[in-house]
Formats: C-alpha cells, structure tokens, sequence
C-alpha cells in the first residue's frame, strides 16, 4: 500500500497527564486552515497547563515551513502572553532536521527548550555497548550463526527477498545473512553511532554492498510502514523494558503476509557439568540483576505471547543451544568472561551488591568457564527463536 | 527520467554526476499540491540508497528539497515544463530546478538568492519566524541555507524561466 493512500498523514494528541502534545507524521499542508483542529488542540493545551507544556515531535517525520510557522507562531505568542509557562520541545536525533529547525525557537524564545530524545531510548543497554564488548558480540554472532543459518529458512529467509535487522548492533548478523541468502536489500537499523561506525567500517573494507545501516531508535522507526518480507530482531527484545513497543514497530514495517523474527534468551536456564549448581546459581541471579535495571533477560518463552498479542499469526517457535561443543570452546569460555567482567563487574557494582555476592556471583561464571573447558564437560546457553507472519 | 549519465561543469566547476531528473508539464504539476511530496519523496529515495545512512539522508533531502518544489508550485507562470534534476558530488547533492515564471518572478529570485548569501540571513530567518506573516518564498529559501547549510544560484534558463541551483551538503549534517 502505498503511504499516500494513508489519511490523515499526521496525528496531533494532547495528553492531560502528562501535560504533552505531541504531533506526528507528514505535515505538509497547503493552507494553514488544514491544521485548523490541531492548532486549536495546541491552543486549548496552552490554556489548560501550568508550568511546562513538553511539545513531542519526536515522530514528526516531515513538517513543512508553512506548518512550522503556523505552530511555532503559536507557542511564541505564549511565551509572550504568558511569561510563567515554559515549553520544552521534545526532538529525536533520528529526524535529522527537527532539532535544528526547532532549536532556533530557543534563540527567539528563552521559555522554549529543545531537548533531543536520544540517550534515554534503551535505559539500561549502556552497560552492553561500551568498549570491550565488540569482539564477544562478533563471537556470540559466529555462535549463534551456526544454528541460525539452518533455522532461518523455516522462519521466511530466502533468496531475493527485502529484509531489515532491526537492532543490526554491528552488523556481522546481516553480512553472514547476505552472504549466504543474497537478499536483495537489506536494511539495517541500530541506535547506536559507534556500532553503526564499526559496521560500515567493515562494509567498506571487505567491499561488501547491498547494505544500507540507518541509524534509529527501534521503537520509532522512520522505515515506511509494509516493506520488508522478513524483519530480524535478535537478542534485543530482551534489552528492552517495554518490548511490546519494538514489537509494534516490527509488525508496522512487515508486509502483510511476511514474517517478524526474534531471538532471545532465558539466562537462568545457562547450564554446565561438573559444577551444575555453582552455574545455575549465578544465572538465575544474572536474570534478576538485569530484571532491576528493567531488562528481562527470561524473555525467550514468552515470545509466543509477545508475537500473538502483537497480532501475528502462523506463530514458530523452536530452541537452540549453544554449546561448548560448537567449534572451538575457547569461544564459548571468552563469552563467558566478558559476561562476567560486566555482570559481576559495572552492573553489580552499580546495583550495589557486597563483595562476598559479587565473589559467588562471579565464581558461578568461572565454573561455567571451567566446564566449557573441561574435556569432559558440557557448557550450554540456550535461545529461543521464535517468529510470526503479519496477516494478509 | 535520466540516471546514471555524467554532465560536466564549466571549467573550475567540480564535476557533479547526474543521478536522477523528472520533466512535468508545470500545468500537470500545479494540479494537485501532493505533487511537491510525491516527488521530494519519490527522488528523496531514489539519490539516498548508496549514502552512508540512506533513510536518514533521504528524509532530510526530501525536507528541504520539498520545500523548493513548494516554491514552484507558486508560480504564476502555467505554461512550461518543470524539471528537477539531481547531480553529486562527493558530500553534496546537487537540485537543479527549472521552473516558469513571469519576469518579475525571476527577478524576485534573483534578489532572494543574493540575500540568503548574506552574514545577516540567519537573523533575518529568525525574525521571519518570529514575525506575524507567513513565510514567503525568500524565507524557505533563508532556511535551506540556515537549517540545510544550503548554497543557492539562480542561473539562466530559456525563456520564461528561472534556474535554481540549490547545493546541500547533507552527509555532513549527519548526526
């Protein structure tokens, strides 16, 4: 379907509560009388709030200079009639011209505030993305490829077909994926610079095309609502504290008839011979640390909730374990070092947690190390992959 | 529509390639007021596939590049072709846009061009925004050179017609 069939292109909503108008969409009117009920909404806004009003453009993909006018003429006859109230003008960083644009407003008005929405999209996920972390994701990726790579057909991969990977992080999932499949395009989507930096870093040296990162923020994306055939969501849904809101987004970008796919754990279910208990001890603990920095890291199970109460049918589930098996088990023990140097490290530090906890907590890890190791043992960690089609 | 093909510039000009142009009748184009999105949309997608962050980078041409076409939709001249092409270089992405207009219309432009080069264009911009009126055809020119770092030129075009050459270096507004 194409956008433009898609009417009213823009939506403005007050919410009381929040004291928060917000306006979305394509606004790009011919005449201001086309924005008569939502200039009246702002309008009706101002005179019911006191303090601050937040005007939440944040999903405001393209607003014409006549629309901007007519807006902004409003909120700076405001700050003029009344001194006391206070607008803050909430923008993404992911809409390249809305905070330049509506950051001149400030130097007109000093009752207007921009603030870009950005580093508060995924709380928590800093913890997961700063330095070090590079080379265990690219070999968690090579893990998990090698289970993926015969699953992902059963869940709509094939040849030719237009897909995204929303949440790329550095991008390897995609080049395998390209690599093997040949879609025709791929589109990849992250939030963060510097993962994005590192992918195209890659792309460039190995001369890989057919590529396109973008970056934005998975719960408001600017990707046209119906394109891809396959959307990929892996390991984030997780990392999420409202992953209803990422799922919303998958199902708007896939084509009826497509199919959304997600990978996520169960952490407590990390498993290791010799030294069971020590392992099982330490993971079931790894899913309450990220449960209090509202991540649920046990989310792999409930995907077939999640999938079905986003409206998805034809639901596929099916499980995987990584093991110590799966080539070199140096691999699966360097994972599970850098887990501990973060788990056990940043996060339990920042939870507060004691010495004599941290000294435990971490000792279930080396346990798990000393089974991957061991030339008789077994160390697992096990991924729920599920999928569902968007119906016709 | 023409893609792919190489035009060169006069001596001393760097060398933009061509990437993409579309012809309409200016009658057919000041039908319908869609017209200026469909296309700004349409080219906007078409010119960001191979930019480092191609949906980034096509929103932001298709906001600015939309407002130029809203220009011309403003014509009072409603006979003629319009034609918009788009040539790169490096960085920067080059519209061309041929439009007609009465003679009064083209000497408008060519003052509103020269003023936007000025030191002053974004206080003017400031107080245009600010300011009771609407913004006039001058003003969304102002902006693409406040809000797009836009350099703009009105060149010559035959007949009835007026030439504006807006260059935006977009990947450098990246992030």
């Amino acid at each position: 379907m194409s956008p433009y069939n898609l009417l009213p292109r823009f939506k403005a909503q007050y919410d009381a509560n929040n004291q928060e108008f917000s306006i979305s969409g394509v606004v790009r009117p011919q005449a201001i009388d086309e924005l008569g009920p939502s200039l009246a909404l702002l309008r009706d806004a101002i005179g019911r709030v006191r303090g601050v009003l937040y005007v939440n453009v944040r999903r405001l993909t393209q607003m014409n200079n006549a629309a901007f006018h007519a807006f902004s003429r409003i909120i700076i006859d405001a700050c003029r009639a009344r001194p006391d109230l206070r607008f803050v003008v909430i923008t993404s960083s992911v809409v390249g011209w809305t905070s330049r644009k509506f950051g001149r407003l400030s130097g007109i008005e000093p009752n207007i505030t921009v603030e870009e929405y950005d580093s508060e999209f995924y709380p928590g996920q800093g913890f997961l993305e700063e330095g070090g972390f590079v080379p265990i994701l690219r070999t968690q990726t090579k893990m998990t490829w090698r289970h993926e790579r015969t699953i992902l057909p059963r869940h709509g991969m094939r040849p030719g077909i237009v897909m995204a990977d929303i949440c790329c992080g550095l991008g390897d999932f995609v080049v395998l994926v390209q690599k093997e499949f040949q879609p025709s395009r791929i589109v990849a989507l992250d939030h963060s610079i510097s993962s994005l930096d590192y992918a195209r870093r890659v792309m460039r040296e190995f001369d890989i095309r057919g590529i396109e990162y973008t970056y934005g923020d998975a719960s408001e994306m600017l990707l046209d609502e119906a394109q891809f055939d396959l959307v990929t969501c892996r390991h984030s849904l997780q990392i999420f504290n409202r992953p209803e809101l990422i799922l919303k987004e998958l199902y708007r970008i896939c084509k009826p008839g497509g199919r959304v796919y997600i990978t996520n754990e169960k952490n407590s279910h990390c498993l290791g011979e010799p030294r069971a208990e020590s392992i099982r001890w330490t993971y079931n603990e790894v899913a309450k640390l990220f449960a209090h920095f509202e991540m649920d890291v046990e989310l792999g199970p409930k995907s077939r909730r999640y999938l079905i109460e986003a409206g998805f049918e034809d639901i596929r589930v099916e499980t995987f374990m990584v093991t110590n098996l799966d080539g070199d088990p140096q691999d699966f023990a360097d994972v599970i070092v850098a887990w501990a140097d973060v788990y056990a490290g940043d996060m339990a530090t920042r939870r507060g947690d004691g010495p004599e906890f941290i000294a435990r907590f971490r000792q279930g890890f080396q346990d798990h190390i000393f089974a991957a190791l061991h030339p008789k043992g077994y160390a697992g960690w096990p991924i729920w992959v599920a999928s569902g089609r968007r119906p016709q | 529509m023409l893609m792919g093909s190489v035009h060169h510039e006069p001596a001393g000009e760097p060398t933009f390639e061509a990437m993409i142009q579309i012809d309409m009748e200016i009658k057919t184009f000041v039908s319908a007021w869609k017209h200026c999105d469909y296309v700004s949309t349409y080219m906007a997608r078409m010119i960001s596939q191979n930019r480092s962050d191609s949906v980034r980078h096509s929103n932001l041409f298709s906001s600015a590049f939309n407002e130029l076409l809203e220009v011309a939709f403003r014509t009072r001249h409603t006979d003629g072709e319009l034609a918009c092409r788009v040539s790169r270089h490096g960085a920067t992405d080059r519209i061309e846009l041929t439009f007609p207009c009465v003679p009064e219309e083209r000497q408008f432009y060519q003052e509103a061009v020269s003023q936007v080069a000025g030191f002053e264009a974004r206080e003017r911009y400031l107080n245009s925004v600010s300011g009771d009126l609407a913004p006039s055809r001058e003003v969304v020119l102002l902006e693409l050179a406040v809000d797009y770092n836009a350099t703009l030129r009105v060149e010559e075009a035959e007949g009835d017609a007026v030439k504006l050459v807006v260059d935006l270096p977009l990947e450098g507004l990246q992030h």
